[in-house]
């Protein structure tokens, strides 16, 4: 196809924003490869020491596998509640489907310092804080609106011809969605798990009020380190992060395509 | 228009006698709140016929055959196949084959996984499946192609694929919903043919829904043609266009003159000129002809056969190539005539005086609300 061509001011008002977005990214990286004993740009000297102190403390560790395990978890219950749900929402589409998809999708509007107080007070009641359960409920919370948002879109801009097609064939209800839904859907799948997972990674707000002291997500642990002290070593574990970020999202793009998977 | 070579009249003329059909629909009704979409229906369809449903959009004729499929549920009425009723059966215990206008093929599947669905989901032995795939496939002339996705296949080798993979698990009735409609007009000509000879070698009772005439026309044994929910008319194609049962008939299948008058006894009086109806009777009516039965010739030669004549002058002439169409203007009235084209030099020039005639029996009268 043809594109038409974009103007030099277009493309250097692109820059500037591109530069704004990831510039605080970008200094991290110099930061990670500081030899200083102090977080201090520009560095004013070079080492990888900072990579290897990351091995050398456990807890921050521990955090990670934690939070990977957490957020693959949260993940998998996250499409087992969405995928039906979709559907109920979507394909059978009952009475007040758009008010119930509304309410579904109301965490995301509202501020998670108010969803975090609120659950500090009731799991501190029914003594949930501090334990995994808890912190898993916290963030189903704030991940399956995204999950159910992205698996509705999927599900609604499938053809409906195509199942139909499927049951004039002879297939039942429960094998349409199997053979021809789901893996119709497979795109949104994949997308909505990649964001449940980094969704859940990357919270910060509801892991702070539902974690303890022997209880701790990656990011809380690198907030309670910058607190205390002031190295680079959050800087070396930023660069990572980043890398396992865009890893998964490279990992979706190269199945799928990115566009096939978030742009719908 | 097209004169029909006399097809398959045994089975058309009549149709079944009703109730009797191999499908048989009663009295079948779909409504949607206060709307009436489909409003008792009664159709018969032989087996082994083809039949078009035909009418304009929001004529009730794709949910007609959305509830032969079961893919909406009837409000009221019977539907009847091989004498067994399926009206509360559900789609995948019918048996029946549909092609989508949008194809509907499933994108994740080759063109083979596409064909063998409905084979697989009826169980058969993987050898028999292999075999009556590729015979399905071969038949819709797509050989070398199974294991192309639908996105790698062009629009009308995916409706060849719809139709293999809707004829292969050899449906009691094949339903087509507007199959052609997304083909450009080569490719429908083609696909038109195609459908009806692999329909008839198979000897599968269809049921064609669509919006085109033409279509309707060259394809089916039987038309049955449809507005605001009902039947208008249910016969032959030849008995469509020259026995149109109604004005709306009339005007939707084909083109026509349409003139209003008052008759008394055998003859209508139009803005003062006197034309001859087939069938005497008296009141308000509406005369239609069609245009390419009415003669025109210039005024003083040898007047043309026929015996309504109307005397006018040409107004303007739109030269087609194998017909010319003369509008008349005939003082109070317009007529339309249309003519097929003789060589060079045959044209009558606009603003000649001229005589245009047609038979008696050529005359289509209506009666209408005063």
């Amino acid at each position: 196809m043809d594109k038409p061509p974009i103007s030099p001011a277009l493309k250097c008002l692109a820059a500037i924003a591109f530069l704004f977005l990831l510039a605080p990214v970008l200094i991290v990286v110099p930061l990670s490869f500081s030899g200083d004993v102090f977080m201090s740009f520009p560095p004013k000297s070079w080492s990888g020491r900072w990579y290897a102190a990351i091995l050398q403390n456990p807890k921050m560790l521990e955090a990670f596998l934690f939070s990977v395990k957490l957020a693959a978890g949260v993940t998998v219950v996250n499409l087992a509640i969405a995928v039906p749900a979709s559907y109920a929402l979507v394909r059978l589409a009952p009475r007040g489907a758009e008010a119930m998809t509304s309410l579904f999708t109301a965490p995301l509007l509202l501020p998670t310092i108010v969803l975090g107080l609120a659950m500090l007070i009731i799991f501190a009641r029914i003594g949930l804080l501090a334990t995994v359960p808890g912190l898993f409920v916290a963030h189903l919370v704030v991940t399956l609106p995204y999950v159910l948002r992205v698996i509705s879109t999927a599900l609604s801009t499938l053809p409906i011809a195509v199942e139909e097609a499927a049951a004039t064939l002879g297939a039942a209800p429960a094998t349409v969605f199997r053979r021809v839904t789901l893996p119709m859907m497979l795109p949104g799948l994949v997308a909505a798990g990649a964001l449940s997972f980094l969704v859940s990674f990357d919270e910060v707000v509801l892991s702070l009020f539902m974690s303890g002291p022997r209880l701790s997500t990656l990011p809380v642990e690198m907030y309670h380190h910058v607190e205390s002290r002031a190295d680079p070593l959050v800087a070396a574990i930023s660069v990572l992060l980043v890398v396992f970020t865009l890893a998964i999202v490279i990992v979706v793009d190269r199945s799928l395509g990115l566009a096939k998977t978030f742009v719908k | 228009m097209m004169h029909q070579a006399p097809t398959a009249m045994t089975i058309a003329e009549a149709g079944p006698v009703r109730g009797q059909g191999f499908l048989s629909l009663q009295a079948l009704t779909r409504r949607y709140h206060d709307f009436v979409a489909v409003d008792a229906v009664d159709l018969d369809v032989a087996k082994g016929e083809f039949v078009s449903l035909l009418g304009p959009s929001g004529c009730g004729k794709t949910t007609t055959l959305r509830m032969i499929a079961g893919l909406v549920p009837a409000s009221d009425g019977r539907i009847v196949v091989a004498g067994r009723d399926i009206t509360a059966m559900p789609t995948y215990r019918r048996d029946m084959g549909l092609v989508f206008q949008s194809y509907a093929l499933f994108p994740h599947m080759t063109v083979a996984g596409n064909v063998a669905f409905g084979l697989e989901m009826r169980g058969l032995p993987k050898a028999e499946i292999r075999t009556r795939v590729a015979e399905a496939i071969a038949m819709v002339r797509l050989d070398g192609r199974e294991d192309r996705k639908p996105g790698q296949l062009s629009g009308g080798q995916q409706q060849r694929v719809a139709l293999a993979r809707a004829l292969v698990i050899r449906p009691s009735i094949l339903l087509l919903d507007e199959p052609l409609s997304n083909l450009d007009a080569k490719l429908r000509e083609e696909m038109r043919n195609e459908i009806r000879d692999i329909q008839r070698r198979l000897g599968t009772t269809a049921i064609f829904v669509t919006h085109d005439q033409d279509e309707a026309l060259t394809m089916s044994d039987r038309v049955v043609v449809m507005n605001h929910g009902h039947i208008e008319q249910i016969g032959t194609p030849e008995d469509l266009y020259e026995r149109p049962a109604s004005p709306f008939v009339a005007a939707f299948v084909g083109r026509t003159n349409r003139l209003e008058g008052v008759q008394q006894g055998a003859t209508v009086t139009v803005s003062g000129l006197a034309i001859e109806a087939p069938i005497p009777k008296s009141g308000p009516v509406e005369v239609l002809v069609r245009p390419h039965r009415v003669h025109v010739a210039p005024h003083g030669a040898p007047p043309p056969a026929g015996r309504n004549r109307v005397d006018g002058t040409i107004r303007r002439a739109t030269y087609a190539g194998n017909v010319v169409q003369y509008e008349i203007d005939a003082g109070s009235v317009t007529l339309t005539a249309e003519a097929a084209t003789a060589g060079i030099g045959g044209l009558i020039p606009v603003g000649t005086a001229v005589t245009a005639a047609w038979a008696v029996e050529d005359t289509l009268v209506f009666g209408r609300p005063s």
